[in-house]
């Protein structure tokens, strides 16, 4: 941002605040004890910090804080219906983490929650009890990685692997950890576990390189799939949200290209496609608050609903799928 | 544009001589004053005088500014305080990132997002004055290192107006909460003695909150205009090459490319004008 041109902004996570009761969780001591510079400001609830009005979403991401709290139920939360189920029953959601720490101009957390800092629910034994008493009434696939990104903080608080072990624990749990990183070495040392799908947000390098600021490069991405299919995970490509740039056709063919030269498809559990969509208040917010892209130059709709995409969303989706098809049978391919 | 706030005459006077800040007369209310850049109000003591005093300003000052209004802003209660902790010797400024009103037990927790030269610490606002032995006879329990009367009230009010990162405390430890006679010239002293501090945080500040006009250029406006005109655009595509040239600048940084191409253009049929514009994203995309 062009602020950024006339003060210094204070390094990440330079302030952890943290909730009374969460000090004493190991998870809190060992978050902690990574940032032992940092300035510790004691609070009494969460929201005390994270609600407060009038906060600025754009100059908070150029020195975003920590915070560390105790998540009070509900833990799980139903699957919302626009996203994919990939076939299974029991669609839900948790969030062990709220925000994220890379910043992509499309990202839907942008003014979803009133503050861009990240909060770190330290409890997560609480989360996973949740889990076992959701287990008794049946299956569950599950997504810990929803509102954040997981493995990209796997460095802070370790709690992709968390989830694995966990889940290679559990008969009926199936888990989808989803990310933009390139950080698979931080699990690496873990044995594959087959109720885990690793699941990969991948787009081409026009895209990423634009629009999703401090995220990895799709290269680095590739690598780290790899690396991960050759240890025997499942592992899951979502092409999600496409985003269209000029010569989309060509951009996004070379890039299935590129992802299949480096990537064994008949290896790749399975794939989804999800055209750029969003809710049309999302949407307007978004606007607001990012004049600094043009990651929403392309002509949208509003569709029936109150959902803003493209105006070709099935002329893209259709291209995509297409081209996807020339590497992976249908039964792999949703969305 | 920076607002400050103080609780006394000799809190304000070193700031209102490093800035050469002139008394504005017509204000009846309130010692206020004013120079290129700055605002300083005297508020008197308390934190119900501080809130009066924060919205006054806030309120009477948003209208006249010119620069960005109130988003372009910023606004920082400076003052004195007392601390117990003998750590902090006299003299000592802080940036307060937690304060707590003593007797409402609310807390207040300011954005601090920019490198800055203080120490911080947390402050608790106190309705009356705090004595050592208010303290250590456990009449009076502590919450936090430093002890006021105005933050928690300053707060509230500037929150009403403004975001979180516009709103600063700073505090120079005044005492060991053990004052027996109070020393004006004590006062101004430690608040002279942070003043180059202070300058080089209230310019950190500039910054932060520092709003920028329009990007385009006079000249980019009216090469736009003459666009507009000569493609016969709606006003919702009129709306779109506006939205589509600030992101342009904005993203790249550079100047608008050549549009004279499209000046030059005479559109008979909306359609032209439809492909026209199609073009212009493609050049404002990738150029
Ligand atoms: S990686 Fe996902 S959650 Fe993180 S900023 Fe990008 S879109 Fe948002």
């Amino acid at each position: 941002m062009r602020e950024s041109e006339s003060c210094s902004f204070m390094s990440k996570f330079s302030h952890i605040y943290i909730e009374e009761r969460a000090a004493a969780y190991p998870v809190a001591q060992h978050v902690l004890s990574r940032f032992p510079g940092s300035i510790r400001v004691m609070i009494r609830h969460y929201k005390d910090v994270f609600n407060r009005p009038h906060q600025d979403f754009r100059r908070q991401k150029a020195s975003t804080k920590l915070i560390l709290a105790v998540k009070q139920e509900p833990f799980l939360y139903p699957g919302p219906e626009v996203c994919e189920d990939f076939g299974n029953q029991n669609f839900y959601y948790t969030s062990p983490v709220l925000n994220c720490i890379y910043d992509c101009d499309y990202c839907y957390l942008q003014g979803l929650y009133p503050s861009a800092n990240i909060v770190i629910f330290v409890n997560i034994e609480d989360f996973c009890k949740a889990v076992d008493r959701q287990l008794e009434s049946g299956p569950l696939y599950l997504c810990p990685s929803y509102d954040t990104d997981l493995l990209a903080l796997e460095g802070i608080v370790p709690y992709a692997s968390r989830w694995i072990e966990f889940a290679g624990t559990r008969q009926g749990l199936r888990i989808e950890l989803r990310t933009r990183s390139a950080n698979y070495s931080a699990i690496a040392d873990l044995n594959p576990v087959e109720q885990v799908i690793l699941a990969w947000s991948l787009s081409p390098h026009e895209v990423a390189r634009r629009y999703e600021r401090l995220a990895p490069s799709l290269k680095a991405r590739l690598t780290a799939i790899r690396a991960a299919l050759q240890d025997g995970w499942q592992v899951r490509l979502c092409f999600e949200p496409l985003i269209k740039v000029h010569n989309w056709q060509q951009v996004y063919r070379e890039f299935l290209d590129e992802v299949f030269s480096i990537i064994p498809a008949e290896r790749v559990f399975d794939t989804n496609i999800g055209v750029f969509r969003m809710s049309k208040e999302q949407f307007k917010r978004i606007s607001r608050l990012r004049s600094d892209t043009d990651v929403f130059a392309f002509p949208t709709v509003c569709r029936e609903g109150g959902v803003v995409t493209y105006e070709d969303e099935k002329e893209i989706r259709g291209f995509f799928y297409q081209n996807l098809n020339r590497y992976l049978p249908e039964e792999k391919i949703y969305g | 544009m920076i607002y400050i706030v103080t609780a006394l005459p000799c809190e304000a006077s070193p700031i209102v001589k490093k800035y050469d800040l002139k008394r504005d007369s017509a204000c009846r209310h309130f010692p206020l004053y004013r120079g290129d850049d700055m605002f300083l109000i005297v508020s008197g003591v308390g934190k119900m005088a501080s809130a009066i005093a924060t919205a006054y300003l806030i309120a009477q000052n948003v209208k006249l500014d010119g620069a960005g209004g109130e988003e372009g802003l910023a606004i920082i209660n400076i003052g004195v305080c007392g601390t117990l902790n003998q750590r902090y010797p006299i003299g000592t400024p802080l940036l307060i990132h937690k304060v707590i009103d003593h007797e409402t037990g609310k807390q207040y927790f300011p954005d601090i997002l920019i490198e800055h030269p203080f120490e911080e610490g947390s402050i608790e606002t106190h309705n009356d004055v705090v004595r050592r032995e208010d303290v250590l006879s456990g009449r009076v329990e502590l919450q936090a290192d430093l002890v006021d009367m105005e933050a928690s009230g300053f707060f509230q009010a500037a929150s009403r107006f403004l975001a979180l990162h516009q709103i600063y405390v700073i505090k120079v430890v005044g005492d060991y909460l053990d004052v027996v006679d109070f020393d004006r010239q004590r006062v101004a002293q430690c608040v002279s003695g942070v003043m180059d501090a202070l300058d080089g945080f209230i310019k950190q500040v500039e910054g932060l909150c520092r709003v920028e006009g329009d990007v385009l250029t006079q000249d980019e406006r009216l090469q736009l205009e003459r666009v507009k005109e000569s493609l016969r655009l709606t006003v919702t595509q009129s709306h779109q090459l506006m939205d589509m040239a600030r992101r342009y600048k904005l993203r790249t940084g550079r100047p608008l490319p050549d549009l004279s191409e499209f000046i030059q253009t005479r559109v008979k049929v909306k359609a032209e004008g439809r492909k026209a514009i199609e073009r212009i994203r493609k050049l404002f995309l990738y150029e």
